[in-house]
C-alpha cells in the first residue's frame, strides 16, 4: 500500500512538472500581464504538431526539434501579440477573451482541418525506457521534462528579477503610466514577455511529445489545469506556478486512483474555486486575484 | 453611460420607432406561417430561442458587467430538471421548467457569493470553473441523469407535455420567449434595478459610495439571468427531446451566448436579438453548407469572422456600447 501511494505520489510530481512547464509560461502571459489567453492550449498544440512534422518529415528528433521549435513559438508569439493581443488591450475584458477563444477555435479547427483528428504519436530518443528508483518506476520522458521543467523556473525567475527587462516588466506589471513615464517602452515590455511565455509553451509541447499522443483539441486537456495552477500557484509567482503544478499533478494521481479517474478534473476544478474564494493570494502570491482583477 | 431610452426625437420619430415595430412583429408572427419550410422553421426556433437565451446572460453580463463564461450550467441545470421530473415523475414540463428556473436561481444565488469580491478575468474564470464542476458532476451522477449515455424524453403528441408534432407550436413559443425577454429587458432599462446594474458596472465602488448594495444589485442580476437562461434550457430540451450532459453543459454553450451579445452589442435590449440573427443564422448555413465536406472548414470560418468582429467593432451592431471609462488591462 505504501508503496503503491509512493509511486502515486511520485507519477503525480512528474506530471506536476510537466503541468508547471506549460503554467511558467502561462504564468508570464495572465499571472503577470492579466491577459486571459484562450488560445494557450492551441500554442501548445501547435508546437507539438511542429515537432511531429519535424520527427515524420525530417525524421528529427523531438530533443534535437526544441532548437527550432522554441525560437518560432517565439516569433508567433510576438505576432499574434501585435495582430491579437494589443488591439484589445484597453478595451472590456470581453474582447480580449473573445479574440483569444477566437484564435484557439481557429486554430484547433484548421489542424482538424489540415491533419485530420488522428492521434500522432513521436518517438523521442528516450522512447519507452522508464528509469527505475529502487522500487519505484518514472518514465523516462516525463523525468526529462519534469527536469527541464525547474531550469526554466529557475531562468525565467533569475530573468524576472536580475536583467533590467525583468525589471521594467515588473514595473509596467505594476503601475503602466507610471513606468511609461520612467521611459519603459511598455509597448515592447509586453509583446517581449508574450512572446517569451509562448515560446516557453512551445518547449512544453516540444518535450511532452514523447509522452503525449498529438492531435488538434490536445490543448484544451492542459489549458484548463495551467490556469488552475497558475492562480493556486499565486499570481505571477513562478516558483507558485511550478510548486502548483506539482501539488495538482499529485492530487489528480491520487483522485484519479483512490476515487476515480473521471473526477480528477472536478478536483483540480473545486481546488480552483477554493482558492480563489479563502486565498485568492494562492500558495506564494504577494497580491490577492481579487486585487489584481480590479486594476 | 448609455441612454436608458434611447428613441429620442419628437412624436413623428416615436410614431416611426413605433410603425417599425409593429411592422417587426407583423414580419415574425407571419413569416412562419407563409414559409412552411422545415429548415426555415428550425432556423427561426434556434434564432429566436439563443436571441432569448442570450438576453438572458446579457442581464448579468452585459448591464451588470458580470460577465459569465457559466450559463452552460443554468442552461443544462433547467434542461435537466424539466426533463427529469418529466421522465421520472411525471410532472408536465410546463410546471417542471419553473422548477429548473428555481434552481437554477438558487445556484446563481451561490454562484454570485463564492465570486463575491473577483473581479475582471477572475470572475470569468471563476463562473467557468462552476460550468465545468456541473457538466462534470451531471456526467458522473449516472443515476440520476444517466450520464453520457443521455437521457431521451419519449415523444407523445402532446401539447399539455409541451410536445407538438408540428414545428408550428415551437415557432411561435420560440418567439414568444424572445418576446418576453426582449420586453422585459427594454422594461428592466428604466427600472430602478437596471441603473443599479449598469450603476455597479460602470463603478463599483462609486455606485457602493453612492448607498447602492452592490452585492445585492449583482446577485439579483444573475438570478433572473439564470432563472431565464434555465427557462429555454427546458424549451432546448422539449424541442430536441434528448439531452446529454457534454452538450447542454457544454463550453460551447457557455461561449455562445456572450458571443452572441457581443456581436450585436453588449448590454443593450436589442443587441442579443441582432446578434443572433446574424450568428445562428449563419451558423446553421455553414455548418449545413460545409459541415459534412470538410471538418474544421465551417469552424475556422466561424473563428475568423469572431475574431475580426471582436477587434474591430467591440461595440458589436447596436454600436452603443461605450466602454468602461477605466481601461481594463
Amino acid at each position: 500500500m505504501t508503496l503503491a501511494l509512493a509511486q502515486l505520489v511520485l507519477s503525480g510530481i512528474l506530471i506536476g512538472g510537466v503541468y508547471a512547464l506549460i503554467a511558467v509560461g502561462l504564468t508570464l502571459i495572465f499571472g503577470v500581464m492579466k491577459i486571459v489567453n484562450f488560445a494557450h492550449g492551441e500554442f501548445l498544440m501547435a508546437a507539438m504538431y511542429a515537432t511531429y512534422w519535424l520527427q515524420a518529415l525530417l525524421g528529427w528528433d523531438p530533443y534535437v526539434s526544441v532548437a527550432l521549435v522554441l525560437p518560432a513559438s517565439f516569433l508567433f508569439g510576438l505576432a499574434v501579440e501585435r495582430l491579437v493581443i494589443r488591439p484589445s488591450i484597453g478595451k472590456p475584458h470581453l474582447v480580449v477573451v473573445f479574440a483569444t477563444m477566437g484564435l484557439s477555435v481557429l486554430m484547433q479547427n484548421l489542424a482538424l482541418f489540415l491533419w485530420r483528428g488522428d492521434y500522432r504519436p513521436v518517438r523521442g530518443a528516450l522512447g519507452e525506457t522508464t528509469w527505475v528508483l529502487g522500487p519505484l518506476r518514472m518514465n523516462g520522458a516525463l523525468v526529462v521534462a519534469c527536469a527541464v521543467s525547474v531550469g526554466v523556473t529557475l531562468l525565467v525567475l533569475a530573468w524576472l528579477r536580475y536583467t533590467d527587462f525583468g525589471k521594467g516588466l515588473r514595473a509596467t506589471v505594476q503601475d503602466r503610466d507610471v513606468a511609461m513615464l520612467m521611459g519603459i517602452d511598455v509597448a515592447r515590455v509586453f509583446s517581449v514577455t508574450f512572446a517569451v511565455g509562448t515560446a516557453l509553451v512551445g518547449l512544453a509541447g516540444a518535450l511532452i511529445t514523447p509522452a503525449y499522443p498529438t492531435y488538434p483539441t490536445v490543448g484544451l486537456s492542459f489549458v484548463l489545469v495551467a490556469y488552475v495552477i497558475v492562480v493556486l500557484g499565486g499570481l505571477g509567482s513562478i516558483m507558485g506556478a511550478l510548486l502548483g503544478g506539482i501539488c495538482i499533478g499529485v492530487v489528480e494521481s491520487l483522485t484519479g486512483y483512490l476515487i476515480a479517474t473521471s473526477l480528477n478534473q472536478l478536483f483540480s476544478f473545486l481546488v480552483f474555486l477554493a482558492v480563489l474564494v479563502f486565498r485568492p493570494a494562492g500558495l506564494l502570491g504577494q497580491r490577492p486575484a481579487t486585487l489584481a482583477g480590479a486594476s | 453611460m448609455d441612454a436608458a431610452a434611447p428613441r429620442a426625437g419628437g412624436p413623428a420619430g416615436r410614431t416611426r420607432g413605433r410603425l417599425a415595430w409593429l411592422g417587426l412583429v407583423a414580419v415574425a408572427v407571419l413569416l412562419p406561417l407563409l414559409v412552411r419550410n422545415k429548415f426555415v422553421h428550425d432556423v427561426m426556433i434556434l434564432t429566436l430561442l439563443w436571441a432569448g437565451i442570450a438576453g438572458a446572460w446579457n442581464i448579468a453580463g452585459g448591464y451588470a458587467g458580470q460577465i459569465s463564461l457559466g450559463h452552460a450550467a443554468f442552461f443544462g441545470l433547467g434542461a435537466y430538471t424539466s426533463s427529469l421530473l418529466y421522465v421520472d415523475l411525471g410532472l408536465t414540463p410546463w410546471a417542471g421548467m419553473l422548477a429548473g428556473a428555481l434552481l437554477a436561481a438558487v445556484f446563481a444565488a451561490l454562484l454570485s457569493a463564492i465570486c463575491l469580491r473577483l473581479r475582471g478575468p477572475f470572475f470569468i474564470l471563476a463562473t467557468l470553473a462552476f460550468a465545468e464542476v456541473a457538466r462534470i458532476v451531471a456526467l458522473n451522477w449516472r443515476s440520476l441523469t444517466r450520464g453520457s449515455e443521455g437521457l431521451e424524453i419519449m415523444f407523445q403528441d402532446s401539447p399539455a407535455h409541451f410536445m407538438f408534432k408540428d414545428k408550428l407550436p415551437y415557432t411561435y413559443l420560440a418567439l414568444l420567449f424572445a418576446a418576453g425577454i426582449l420586453a422585459l429587458c427594454r422594461a428592466l432599462e428604466g427600472s430602478r434595478l437596471g441603473y443599479w446594474l449598469r450603476a455597479t458596472r460602470e463603478e463599483e465602488d462609486a455606485a457602493e459610495a453612492m448607498g447602492i448594495d452592490t452585492f445585492r444589485v449583482k446577485v439579483a442580476g444573475m438570478i433572473l439571468s439564470a432563472a431565464l437562461t434555465a427557462l429555454g434550457g427546458s424549451f432546448f430540451a422539449q424541442y430536441f427531446l434528448f439531452l446529454e450532459p457534454g452538450h447542454v453543459f457544454s463550453f460551447e454553450i457557455s461561449v455562445q451566448l456572450p458571443l452572441i451579445c457581443v456581436v450585436g452589442g453588449v448590454g443593450t435590449a436589442l443587441g442579443p436579438f441582432l446578434g443572433a440573427l446574424l450568428i445562428v443564422p449563419a451558423s446553421e448555413l455553414l455548418r449545413a453548407w460545409l459541415g459534412g465536406a470538410a471538418s474544421g472548414l465551417y469552424l475556422s470560418l466561424y473563428a475568423l469572422l469572431l475574431i475580426t468582429v471582436v477587434l474591430f467593432m467591440p461595440e458589436g451592431l447596436v454600436g452603443r456600447f461605450a466602454p468602461r471609462r477605466r481601461p481594463a488591462t
